[in-house]
């Protein structure tokens, strides 16, 4: 990328970064309720916005979008389904709720969602997504570049992005078999291959579909549909799972979801 | 108190609902709705700790011991988004508990409401609406 551009784009996102941590709430702003958080402000309504150079603007602080946390097969594209082989089937009916790499403080993958915001930073090479939850970690997305030949597996795998008119495309390869996909114990293999797509639909909303491929665990490919809203003027805490996690020797029985089913 | 109520309600539902208390683990694989507990006490320790805040309190049984409870909150980071500082509880604070006891220990809970000797209010998830 052009050197000027790029320095454009990092100026956008600082701007639009700084813009929201300074942004006091407008006369007539909106107050609301956004996932477990009462009293926020709410998004003002309008279009999405774009860096100078086009490039789609998705900065701000987002809630939501993931997958169910309880069950990966709440939320998917109309007629899909998660068909699990028989191993998965067999490992999911033994897992232990204190086994979740989640209730260890272990990173929850992709795409399991959180009640805890997160944020895109875009630079031109690098876009980068920080998670509050999901043990509080980050990921790199690679722009426009290719997957090494045989990747370490990792709990985030090896990802890359590109865009597709407003979309970003981020494709993932190069897991590591530990993380669940939701409290149920929805198992993966090294063979996982996700295909993310991010599109703010306008000023407050993104649209996220992501697309489990994992020929390892599952009889065929499955989307999960889930849309963010932005949460204005909030800005990511501290979340160190590790310091007080006394939860654990307490967890009992088979994984299940938070309602016990 | 209409709102005081209201929290009241949507963090037992909450609890009982066993949506994830932090999303890092099962409620309903910790907890037992069907356990109540209403306890009185003097706070002895506040922890304002991820993944979980928690707060211990003295409180005397049928045959006047004193059992040492650890009362589970929501995450420092919802309970700030929520109207709540680190010092909303302090060691010291004389409080009435309800909520739900864990399956596997009896002197460990999920605080649902916290009442002061004042009468305000603290949930598991939220503070009391600031006067206005």
């Amino acid at each position: 990328m052009n050197p000027n551009v790029s320095t454009r784009v990092v100026s956008g996102a600082l701007f639009t970064v700084f813009s929201l941590m300074a942004q006091p709430p407008a006369p007539g702003q909106k107050i609301g309720t956004i996932g477990l958080y009462r009293n926020q402000q709410l998004a003002p309504i309008g279009p999405a916005g774009k860096f100078a150079d086009g490039t789609p603007d998705l900065s701000g602080a987002w809630l939501g979008g993931g997958s169910s946390d309880a069950d990966i097969s709440r939320a998917l594209k109309p007629g899909d389904q998660v068909v699990m082989l028989p191993w998965a089937e067999e490992v999911v009916k033994h897992r232990l709720s204190k086994e979740d790499p989640e209730a260890n403080c272990l990173p929850a993958g992709i795409p399991r969602g959180s009640p805890y915001p997160w944020r895109i930073v875009q630079t031109p090479t690098h876009y980068f997504i920080l998670y509050e939850g999901n043990i509080h970690s980050y990921r790199q997305i690679f722009m426009n570049a290719k997957h090494p030949d045989d990747p370490d597996p990792t709990w985030y795998g090896h990802s890359i992005g590109h865009w597709e008119g407003n979309t970003l495309v981020v494709d993932t390869v190069g897991f590591n078999d530990k993380f669940w996909f939701d409290y149920k114990g929805h198992p993966h293999t090294e063979k996982l291959h996700t295909i993310e797509r991010y599109t703010r639909t306008d000023l407050g909303h993104m649209s996220i579909e992501v697309t489990i491929d994992d020929p390892g665990a599952y009889a065929k490919p499955f989307t999960t549909v889930g849309r963010a809203t932005l949460m204005p003027g909030t800005e990511l805490l501290e979340y160190i799972c590790q310091e007080n996690n006394q939860d654990l020797p307490l967890l009992q029985g088979p994984a299940r979801g938070p309602g016990g089913q | 108190m209409r709102i005081l109520l209201a929290i009241a309600i949507a963090s037992v539902a909450w609890l009982a609902s066993g949506l994830p208390a932090l999303a890092h683990h099962s409620a309903a694989a910790e907890f037992d709705s069907n356990k109540k507990i209403d306890l009185s006490g003097v706070v002895t320790k506040v922890e304002w700790t991820n993944p979980h805040a928690h707060f211990y309190i003295d409180v005397k049984d049928a045959s006047g011991n004193v059992i040492n409870w650890n009362l589970e909150l929501a995450s420092p980071n919802v309970l700030i988004r929520n109207g709540w500082k680190r010092n909303s509880i302090k060691p010291g604070d004389m409080v009435t508990v309800t909520g739900i006891q864990a399956k596997n220990s009896p002197s460990y809970g999920s605080a649902s409401l916290i009442t002061f000797p004042d009468g305000h209010k603290l949930s598991f998830l939220a503070a009391e609406e600031p006067a206005k």
